[in-house]
């Protein structure tokens, strides 16, 4: 063992009661000399361990967190370090979008009776802290932006609009449904035709407002929080579904209670992008739907925009346009032009490719000029169809304080931390969270980042592709064939 | 909040490197603190009494001691401060001993780290909040794991204590390896003479139910009210109509069946009665080599058994016990020994484990207490007995010492010259561990009156020498030689590790155990048959290594716990368990998906959804509490706000 | 001297550099990078790039920031003494101008002012900005899709609550100076006389408001409102589409609720914090009792109060809307929700019920 003779460092530890706890004990019994920079925070089982409370010691200036719990199959609790190595692996992996070195979190297992291990685990995690140096602070980095790069040159699956006779059959078909359904949420023209709202179908001559097209930018399915034990229909995108499953999969809704139409989508307006075709306008008409590209009067002026420049990223991407799960659809499902196309879906989106290549400093950076101008309006956690709390969000409650009321660009970026772990594993990626961002924050990043991680260690895992899955972190295995045990 | 800190000097042992008086001074500036000192012992009388003294005299309302771990002496200070009117949760620890002063030697770091250990607790137990238990009733039964002598030892004592108890027994009888044995050191009794009537008092205690052939399957519950499932394999034989006769055994035409119980001394019938004093002495049916359940026919024990028991169809069977505590006495194998190549790694038949000898030297053995050559049945006439195979080898990953091998070795030599007058006995040893009672002197007998030859040294080739017999060589380290012997027989003395499933068991019974697979106990010195788990037990060699009165005399000190545990009614409940705050749940169900005991149950509520945790159930791990997106549940003593007030403590120092 | 000068479209980064010696902070419009275009007010420094864009979120934070810290206080412990407890106010008030607001944005400061500055009580942290703000507006040349200025009484080429005007004209730029302050300055930045390009800015004014379409008549709505108050029908139906998320009071120009909190801890060495932060009526904590009832337990209640306030109950106390149109709750509403439309409806609904008309 090699001394640590240099100045302490901040190094946190979470130490179950029955194992680890034990383990340090045993190894002070022993009068195993060790570095004196860990402090020991007791917890009764690493399943008791909160990511949360990792990011938030790392985020108040912890050079290094370390969790050791009992060894997986001999945990007090029988189960509850299987679902904390799956919760840490997963935000071990995950620190680094933030700009924090992954080294700088481990979590391992030592029992009672390895006093010698808990000296070596010690030591050896210092050193690394040590080699390390002290964590840089978000505080001391200046904010940077970057601009985000190209994306997908190409889509996968034809974009495109005009399916006027699949959606006159799909209008009488709501209409045959509507009597045995409290409401069915689609979509009607906005403030001008080149903007959709949500539609709530109650009565007949509601479903006659319903459009299908690249307007149909929400996510209907995070209505359905509001309408659990209500018999209701939804029309669906294929994204949108994914939502829905997810939510079957977390018993928060039950497929007898809906009814699922849907129409093959041809993608969907990136209103980022349009707005800056268009710009301000006081007039807008005669908008025009044709295959390649939706055509419009701005003030007088026409303007073009092609389908590939202007829908959204995900659009481009997708290779699945007509949901599994659904009831009752019409038109044909242009998915089996895909099956070739799997790797341009897999290639990195933007958002992520953009963080992904920064150096930590840089994400940091990147980070804080972000988050410096989120003005926490919360649109981006109540768009979310997975965000189920709702009313009982943790970022807004002082029981749990988890955060403050502090307008800093840390606490911003905790809460976003905060949406993107609490999604892990059940984030479908349809990016209303971002779409509904007023300020453009590049958020999808964190939640595309995770869905990453999570698929590489769970054998290809997506959320909301199978109603009788369960997600990855409300289950566990007892052996993880993708969890490297730490050797030290 | 009042809050006052002592800081322990243990006398030398915290004292020596952490500046006690300068982290009382220091704690003396922290929030809410009003009184703060540096006693020398705490948790020695006086120093309890201080603090009861001086909760009365700064009126304080929370205590925070830096002594040594909480697992050692948090129970002991939550009594002091209850003692002086304060909630015992009105309490909080800091570790300077176990994780600070016996760590590091340098005294400022020391001390900085204690002040902010201190610190932590400080802040922690600003947010502490008072906790009650409350009150449930206890099934006053045991369940005993494992029918060896420290198993029997306990059910016994349980039983006469007036508890009922279900002793489960993995072999078709109990008695464990003690029933193998033919003598035991030091008084060379008859091991058979001295364990059996104990077995058949176990089998005739109207307080104890046996469960032979049988294993236990899942525990689940909590101290006082474990639910257990049994599983009684399948024996093919109605034990209701068995009279152990032994006819079926005589008859069975199959006659080249492994014996587990002789350790392949001798082979068996396809359908046996372990030994004459099995209890129960009952028939088991080897499925594996049977004729009629491999092949569907012979059906011969079925035509000779004089009461029908034969069952060919029977399958095993799930029961249900509940009992209040469980003792694990599931005692110990043997170390593989085969991975001795130079020992010829199982090849050679003259080569042979000390538990199979005897077998070879007991009278109920195969050979009727015959010592012979299992190659050629011919009386060995030189013998030699190597010590610490699979013993003090960090090589196979067995660095400890089995303990009880050089005593039985000792009595072996001494048995070999009783049995064959005419032969030579060598033993090659490491050290000769010979601390109880008259061991020593027994050593010295195998040694002066027995003419045994104790060789300092190891054994390094073992090997045939194409006329029959073996030939050791080895090195004498006293003389600085090399040593070949011609032996006969070699007998090994195989180290050993817990039972095969003894991990599995573990893990059901939610205990821990080390790299030999030995359960853990609670304090290695204070706490020797309590383990992690309350209501849990270990009794016997399933701990580590021990000779037969130390195994007794924890299958003793297990009935007593046990006794002690199921006196009272009811039993207090753990009040550090989860709790619902049912104005911010938004009935998800995470948490009860994730609950390793399923604690949390859904119901309905006046009409509506809520959660709600189960008390007596909720072992208080806190999965819950890191499961919930809202943070509505929270565990008691370890809320998100008390850890959240540790990591800013923590962090903003 | 006259109240106009005369600058070129180059000059405005001129313009700025000469105005930003007498303060101590510039916000000016500053593009974002990020998923889509944003702009914000930020603080300039020398060369830094200004959009004359509308910005994103409005300048309110100048006087109202989104969190501000009242007061710290801490706890000092005396082994010898009862602990000593000190308070330190916090006002953070800096001179400030904001360059480029939009008219909308200025009368939102207005609306502000009233319940700060006029009532029985004036807020010493909001009254010792608002002192030293300077506000210099740029004239809109044209309504937008989504902003309905017209509505509540002002238009694009507005000058309520700016001290120096900026309009566009094909040449360049007119400052023109509407108070005493803005005078002041504008002499002090020394640009060539703009009195003859009044014609122009008159013109390019009058283009701005022929932008707009027709406004409904809203002198009657705080009436029309209070009819459709209790029918929860019609708040339930026409928020049938909110997410509650609050996108539209953190992003308007005239909401002035806020939260009171402290955060951190008296005896810590870095002691506590009292802050204010602006709440938003769609928030469920914004209502809740202490006993954990909600009188306000869904989104329609949260939107009615909303709607009703701007127009009829901020209308009752101070004889204005609190609302300046300037659209920025449609645009970023997440799901388009639009208050016009509400509004428009509630006026619907009051023309077709006779029940309620003959109940006037």
């Amino acid at each position: 063992m090699s001394d640590v003779t240099t100045k302490e460092l901040r190094i946190v530890g979470f130490l179950c009661n029955w194992c680890s706890y034990g383990g340090a004990d045993t190894a002070g019994v022993a009068r195993a000399k060790q570095p004196t920079d860990l402090r020991i925070i007791r917890v009764p089982c690493s399943g008791r361990v909160d990511p949360l409370f990792i990011v938030r010691a790392l985020f108040l200036g912890a050079d290094g967190v370390l969790v050791s719990g009992c060894h997986p199959r001999d945990c007090h609790y029988s189960t509850g370090n299987f679902y904390a190595r799956r919760r840490l692996e997963v935000l071990k992996q995950f620190l680094p979008i933030l700009g924090i070195d992954s080294r700088r979190f481990e979590y391992t297992w030592v029992s009672a009776s390895e006093g010698q291990r808990w000296q070596h685990v010690v030591t050896t995690f210092t050193e690394q802290i040590h080699s390390l140096g002290a964590a840089p602070k978000f505080m001391d980095v200046e904010p940077k932006e970057f601009k985000l790069g190209a994306r997908v040159s190409t889509p996968i699956l034809p974009l495109g609009a005009g399916q006027d006779q699949p959606l006159k059959e799909l209008k009488t078909a709501i209409k045959e449904a509507l009597p045995k359904l409290e409401v069915v949420i689609g979509w009607q023209q906005g403030r001008d035709p080149l903007h959709a709202v949500p539609l709530f179908m109650r009565k007949a001559e509601d479903v006659d407002k319903l459009i299908w097209g690249p307007c149909n930018v929400h996510n209907v399915a995070t209505y359905l929080r509001e309408y659990q034990g209500h018999k209701v229909g939804l029309v669906l995108k294929a994204c949108d579904a994914r939502s829905v499953i997810e939510l079957l999969q977390e018993n928060l809704a039950s497929r007898e209670d809906l009814t699922l139409f849907s129409l093959p989508c041809q993608g969907t307006f990136d209103y980022g992008r349009v707005e800056q075709c268009i710009g301000r306008y006081t007039q807008l008409s005669d908008v025009q739907f044709t295959q390649s590209a939706a055509t419009v009067m701005v003030d007088g002026t026409s303007k073009t925009l092609p389908y590939a420049e202007y829908m959204q990223s995900k659009c481009l991407r997708c290779t699945s346009r007509l949901p599994k799960l659904v009831d009752i659809s019409f038109g044909t499902d242009p998915t089996e032009d895909a099956k070739d196309a799997r790797e341009s879906a897999e290639s990195l989106p933007p958002e992520l490719a953009l963080v992904e290549s920064l150096s930590l400093e840089e994400r940091m950076a990147f980070w804080r000029a972000s988050m410096e101008r989120c003005i926490r309006c919360g649109a981006c956690r109540n768009s979310c169809p997975m965000c189920i709390c709702r009313d009982h969000c943790i970022s807004d409650t002082r029981d749990p304080h988890f955060m403050t009321q502090a307008d800093t660009f840390l606490e911003k970026l905790f809460f976003q931390v905060i949406h993107a772990l609490h999604l892990a594993g059940r984030c479908t990626e349809c990016g209303e969270c971002q779409r509904s961002c007023p300020l453009g924050i590049p958020i999808l990043a964190l939640r595309q980042k995770l869905n990453r991680i999570i698929s590489e260690l769970f054998a290809g895992y997506q959320a909301g592709s199978d109603p009788s899955q369960v997600p990855p972190l409300l289950c566990y295995a007892v052996e993880e064939p993708k969890i490297k045990e730490r050797e030290w | 909040m009042r809050i006052g800190v002592f800081i322990c000097h243990c006398g030398s042992n915290i004292g020596g490197t952490v500046d006690c008086a300068e982290v009382a001074k220091r704690a003396a500036a922290m929030p809410d603190v009003v009184y703060a000192t540096d006693p020398m012992y705490t948790c020695a009388e006086p120093g309890q009494a201080a603090i009861e003294e001086a909760i009365h005299t700064h009126a304080l309302d929370g205590v925070v001691v830096a002594s040594c771990s909480p697992r050692m002496h948090e129970p002991t200070f939550r009594r002091t401060v209850e003692r002086a009117g304060l909630n015992p949760f009105m309490f909080e620890m800091a570790n300077i001993r176990e994780h600070v002063s016996w760590i590091g030697k340098d005294v400022e770091l020391n001390t900085h780290k204690a002040t902010e250990l201190v610190g932590m607790a400080v802040e922690k137990l600003r947010r502490n909040v008072p906790l009650h238990s409350q009150e449930f009733p206890v099934i006053k039964r045991v369940l005993v794991i494992g029918g060896g002598v420290a198993g029997i030892q306990a059910a016994l004592d349980c039983a006469d204590g007036g508890l009922d108890v279900v002793l489960v027994e993995r072999e078709a009888t109990i008695g464990g390896k003690m029933a193998k044995l033919d003598k035991t050191f030091p008084t060379v009794d008859c091991s058979a003479c001295i364990l059996g009537p104990k077995m058949v008092d176990c089998a005739q205690h109207p307080k104890i139910t046996l469960y032979a052939q049988s294993e236990v399957e899942d525990i689940g519950g909590y101290v006082g009210n474990f639910q257990v499932k049994i599983k009684k394999r399948a024996t093919y034989v109605d034990w209701h109509k068995c009279t152990g006769c032994g006819t079926c055994m005589e008859k069975c035409p199959k006659k080249d069946v492994p014996d587990r119980f002789n350790e392949g001394v001798a082979p068996t019938k396809a359908i046996t009665i372990a030994f004459p004093q099995a209890i129960p002495k009952k028939a088991v049916i080897n499925p594996d080599y049977c004729r009629q359940l491999t092949q569907g026919k012979c059906g011969v024990c079925a035509k000779v058994c004089p009461t029908k028991a034969i069952q060919y169809d029977m399958v095993d069977e799930i029961v249900t016990e509940e009992v209040g505590a469980i003792v694990a006495a599931t005692g110990y194998d043997l170390v593989d020994w085969h991975v001795y190549q130079e020992y010829g790694g199982g090849r050679y038949p003259d080569v042979i484990t000390s538990l199979a000898y005897e077998r070879l030297m007991n009278a109920s053995g195969p050979t009727g207490g015959h010592i012979v050559r299992p190659s050629d049945g011919r009386e060995p006439k030189t013998i030699v007995f190597v010590q610490c195979v699979g013993s003090r080898d960090p090589s196979i990953g067995r660095p400890g010492c089995s303990g009880f091998c050089c005593m039985y070795t000792a009595k072996q030599a001494i048995l070999t010259k009783e049995h064959i007058p005419d032969s030579k006995s060598y033993v090659f040893y490491m050290d000769i561990r010979a601390a109880g009672k008259m061991y020593d002197e027994f050593t010295r007998r195998a040694m002066e009156e027995y003419g045994t030859d104790y060789i300092r040294g190891r054994v390094s080739m073992i090997y045939p020498d194409g006329q029959g017999q073996l030939t050791v060589l080895g090195m004498d380290t006293l003389l600085g030689q090399q040593i070949e012997i011609k032996a006969d027989l070699v007998v090994l003395a195989v180290g050993i590790e817990a039972s095969h499933g003894a991990k599995e068991l573990a893990e059901k019974l939610r205990i821990s155990y080390d790299s030999a697979g030995f359960f853990l106990e609670s304090h290695v010195k204070l706490k020797p048959v309590e383990t992690n788990t309350a209501g849990v037990f270990v009794a016997g060699v399933c701990q580590g290594t021990k000779d037969i009165p130390a195994s007794v005399a924890q299958g003793s000190a297990c009935a007593a716990k046990v006794l002690g545990l199921l006196a009272k009614d009811t039993l207090s409940s753990n009040p550090q368990i989860a709790s619902v705050n049912t104005l911010r749940c938004v009935v998800c169900g995470k948490c009860v998906q994730t609950c390793p005991f399923g604690a949390i149950k859904q119901v309905e509520e006046r009409g509506r959804p809520q959660i709600r945790v189960i008390e007596t159930m909720c072992q208080g791990c806190g999965l819950c509490t890191s499961t919930c997106p809202q943070g509505a549940i929270q565990l008691a003593h370890a809320t998100d706000n008390q850890i959240l007030a540790e990591v800013n403590a923590l962090c903003q120092m | 001297m006259s109240a106009y000068s005369y600058l070129t479209a180059q000059e405005i980064p001129t313009l700025v550099e000469r105005l930003a010696p007498h303060f101590e902070q510039v916000l000016v419009p500053t593009e974002q990078k990020g998923v889509k275009e944003s702009v914000i007010f930020a603080p300039w420094t020398k060369g830094s790039p200004i959009s004359l864009a509308k910005a994103t979120v409005p300048p309110k934070a100048a006087v109202f920031p989104k969190c501000e810290t009242l007061f710290s206080y801490k706890i000092e412990k005396d082994t010898q003494d009862a602990p000593k407890l000190t308070l330190n106010p916090e006002i953070y008030a800096p001179k400030t101008l904001i360059f480029a607001a939009r008219p909308c944005d200025a009368l939102g400061l207005n609306i502000l002012d009233r319940p700060f500055l006029q009532s029985h009580y004036v807020d010493p942290y909001y009254a010792a900005k608002r002192d030293k703000l300077c506000v210099v507006t740029l004239t809109c040349p044209s309504g937008c899709e989504n902003c309905f200025c017209h509505w509540v009484g002002i238009g694009p080429a507005a000058t309520q609550g700016a001290d120096i005007v900026l309009t566009a004209i094909k040449s360049g730029y007119v400052a023109q100076a509407m108070t005493q302050k803005g005078q002041e300055l504008l002499e002090k930045c020394a640009f060539k006389d703009g009195t003859d390009k009044v014609p122009e800015v008159n013109q390019a004014r009058k283009a701005a408001w022929e932008s707009l379409k027709p406004a409904p008549d809203l002198s009657q709505i705080h009436s029309t409102l209070a009819q459709s108050f209790a029918d929860l029908d019609f708040w339930t139906q026409e928020t049938q589409a909110c997410l509650s998320c609050g996108a539209c009071t953190y992003f308007c120009p005239t909401c002035y609720c806020f939260t009171i909190t402290d955060e951190g801890d008296a005896q810590s060495p870095q002691g506590g914090q009292r802050l204010r932060s602006q709440d938003n009526c769609m928030a469920q904590l914004y209502t809740r009792e202490a006993s954990g009832h909600n009188p306000r337990p869904n989104k329609a209640l949260r939107m009615r109060n909303r709607v009703t306030h701007k127009y009829m109950t901020y209308k009752e106390t101070w004889g204005a809307f609190a609302c300046s149109g300037c659209g920025r709750c449609i645009q970023h509403c997440p799901v388009g929700l639009d208050i016009r439309a509400i509004l428009l409806a509630a006026i619907a609904r009051t023309t077709n019920t006779p029940d309620m008309q003959g109940g006037k």
